[in-house]
């Protein structure tokens, strides 16, 4: 069984660095796409590199008693909770924080972003901002308790909440082979967090862009990149917890782990094109009543499953 | 090169366009949308997001006060762009690149603005007032009725809305007169109270949905009374509208059939981009280029047509608006809508591509009065969310409320 090693501090930028990465080629691949649909002559590609400069160009602007401490705050927590996601995912044999209770780690910084989403809502004293943070609280409360269950399931079939030993649990078989609903809850869940795809009603078009309606410059940039580096951090931190980590034929391990988090992650993006946004209301209903005991019956099989083993 | 000119190069090629259209100019409109994303531009859903306003018209004076606000909310580097044909806009366009990279004039530009708006006590009046809310687009809703007549319709009817707005000394520049009594430090008044459907007090808040938004029917204002979310009160008016009759209830008897299935697309394109589904929004958007910018019939038909499968396919789309906004056939009579209006969101979007199949393959448009005449919209939308209510008012299929005055094909 390999053993994980824990790096030195100073590796924390790299993984920085390499999570900029991802997020960077997420943002690719969605101008590649998106230039697809609407028919742009230019290939996309460099979307995301133009936008970065157009917004380090832009001023930041500030509305009427807006709070801005809270409004800033809000704005770049999303990188920093996915900063702090990718501290306890294991990168082949290294990790940068081997705690025992990873997986806790990780619930608590998803449950961050309740608060950094609605507070960049908050912040900016509009209307329509205030209105989508609320969407994003009730797209919470359908989306969380489902996707905490689902996280119960891979830590009850390995016996650990570390992720390192999760992912080691996995050398047969990997769990999302005989977790497949808590797999999809989860993979819901990252989407949620990211406000993506058909989680993105905060940030709709009926409400001119809700939470980001009054967002402009470096402030927008740092929400932005925020919302790819969360996407690309859910895909991370699924591969130790579904994918079966590092294990793969030829390749080391840590370029299986790059590659699972990258098709995941292209699948993500990709998926925001094919679904329309979920309304809040109507997700609530099947939050709570489909995907909650969906969720409940799986971690029990696991639990049923992992008795008899021991 | 600095530094800056070569970021500036860069951004300028990722611009982002806000899009103010002005009644009876949703060809113009339908041209820049086109043009900024063939260019890799995209289209700006708020003042914040934009670095050009693209105003698709020639100026009106009712709408000059509107468009004034929202350009002062663009956050700079800035352009402004005036457009009066589909053949004016590509050139205008480079023109507001070209003003983009003008780094002397956006240093002056942004050295004369107004001290940043925010400043408190400093607020403009009329500006940002809770009580009218000032999410973006809303802002402009500034109303100088009591001033001077508009140049559309005001058919307010003025309903429980009117004790909200007592309450804070009337709209628009009246409330900034008041005294320091119910301001907030800001300069702003507080929000009235008023009983909810539960009957419990709760916060009146007046939001302005219009006459400049994303996906939003050009001209039309749409005064909510909001609790919460959701809208307890509305009334419509019209601004830049020039002759109250006009709108929506005549359709012109000759207008070609390849125009009417475009507006249709185009209609349907809103209501997708409102319904957050991008891909479907593009797709019909560019059906709708397709038949309004090239001579092409069966392109544009087979796309539709895929386009329809699609839309009717999806299950979570289906799940997401089934029973929104429903009528039967009795409560369309009962308003004088059209039969086609009857059913939820979703089948009226389903009957709007039906409709612009139709369009296509040469129907005339039926019936001489086909539109929803929108004096029925608050009664439609009173009682649901704004999100709802928003996909409700895409989904009438609204006719441009003023005859085009444009020059056709680009």
């Amino acid at each position: 069984m390999p053993e994980v090693t824990v790096l030195p501090a100073g590796w924390a930028l790299a993984a920085a660095a390499l999570l900029g990465l991802l997020a960077a080629a997420a943002a690719c691949f969605d101008g590649y796409l998106t230039a697809r649909t609407t028919g742009t002559s230019s290939s996309g590609l460099r979307q995301p590199f133009g936008e970065v400069a157009r917004l380090m160009r832009q001023r930041r602007r500030t509305t009427v008693a807006a709070d801005g401490l809270l409004w800033r705050i809000g704005g770049a927590g999303l990188l920093l909770m996915a900063l702090m996601i990718i501290t306890v995912v294991p990168l082949g044999r290294w990790t940068l924080f081997d705690l025992d209770v990873g997986v806790i780690w990780f619930t608590a910084m998803d449950v961050l972003a309740w608060a950094f989403v609605w507070l960049t809502g908050w912040g900016a004293n509009s209307t329509h901002s205030l209105v989508g943070g609320y969407r994003f609280l009730a797209h919470g409360l359908a989306y969380e308790l489902p996707l905490m269950f689902a996280l119960v399931a891979p830590a009850v079939g390995a016996s650990s909440l570390n992720v390192g030993k999760i992912a080691a649990a996995q050398q047969g078989l990997w769990f999302v082979v005989w977790m497949p609903v808590a797999f999809v809850v989860f993979c819901l869940g990252v989407l949620a967090i990211a406000v993506w795809g058909p989680f993105s009603p905060a940030l709709g078009a009926d409400v001119a862009g809700g939470v980001t309606a009054e967002l402009s410059g470096v402030d927008r940039l740092l929400f932005s990149g925020g919302r790819y580096a969360l996407l690309a951090a859910g895909a991370a931190f699924a591969v130790p917890m579904f994918l079966g980590g590092g294990s793969g034929p030829l390749l080391p391990a840590w370029a299986w782990v790059l590659i699972k988090t990258l098709v995941l992650l292209a699948a993500f993006v990709w998926l925001r094109r094919r679904l329309p946004a979920v309304r809040p209301d109507v997700f609530m209903e099947a939050g709570w009543i489909v995907l909650l005991p969906a969720v409940l019956l799986q971690d029990l099989i696991v639990a049923v499953v992992a008795a008899a083993r021991s | 090169m600095g530094l800056s000119e070569a970021l500036g190069r860069i951004a300028v090629r990722h611009a982002h366009v806000l899009v103010a259209e002005v009644p009876g100019h949703w060809l113009t409109r339908a041209a820049v949308e086109r043009h900024v994303l063939a260019r890799g531009w995209r289209l700006a859903l708020s003042p914040a997001d934009a670095d050009i306003l693209a105003v698709c018209g020639p100026p009106c004076p009712h709408l000059s006060e509107p468009l004034h606000r929202l350009w002062e909310q663009l956050p700079g580097p800035r352009a402004r762009i005036q457009l009066e044909s589909p053949q004016a806009v590509l050139p205008a366009l480079l023109a507001a690149e070209q003003d983009l990279l003008d780094l002397t004039r956006q240093r002056a530009d942004s050295r004369d603005r107004s001290p940043d708006h925010a400043a408190p006590g400093q607020a403009q009046p009329g500006e940002r007032h809770p009580h009218e809310g000032h999410a973006p687009h809303e802002a402009h809703g500034h109303d100088h009725s009591h001033e001077r007549p508009h140049c559309g319709a005001e058919h307010a009817d003025h309903g429980g809305g009117d004790g909200g707005h007592a309450g804070h000394g009337g709209m628009g520049h009246a409330g900034m007169a008041h005294g320091g009594m119910d301001m907030a430090p800001g300069g702003i008044p507080l929000a009235g109270g008023g009983e909810d459907r539960d009957g419990l007090e709760m916060d009146l808040l007046h939001l302005r949905l219009g006459p400049v938004l994303a996906y939003w029917p050009a001209g039309l204002v749409l005064r909510c009374t909001l609790q919460g979310d959701a809208i307890v009160d509305a009334e419509t008016s019209l601004v830049g509208v020039d002759d109250p009759a006009a709108p929506a209830q005549a359709r012109p008897a000759s207008e070609d059939p390849r125009r009417f299935a475009a507006r249709r697309c185009d209609n349907a394109a809103s209501l997708l981009g409102l319904a957050g589904w991008d891909h479907a929004a593009s797709r019909a958007r560019r059906i709708r280029d397709a038949l309004l910018f090239t001579e092409d019939r069966d392109g544009p038909a087979r796309e539709l047509h895929r386009l329809r499968r699609m839309v009717g396919r999806s299950r979570s789309l289906r799940w997401s608006l089934r029973r929104v906004g429903p009528l039967d056939v009795q409560q369309t009579a009962d308003r004088d809508l059209p039969d086609a209006m009857t059913g939820d969101v979703r089948d009226r979007l389903l009957a709007m591509l039906d409709r612009a199949a139709g369009g296509i393959a040469g129907q005339r448009p039926t019936g001489p009065s086909s539109g929803v005449p929108v004096d029925a919209i608050p009664d439609l939308v009173r009682g649901w969310d704004l999100a709802t209510a928003r996909l409700i008012v895409a989904s009438l299929d609204l006719d441009p409320l003023v005859v085009d005055r444009e020059v056709t094909h680009a």
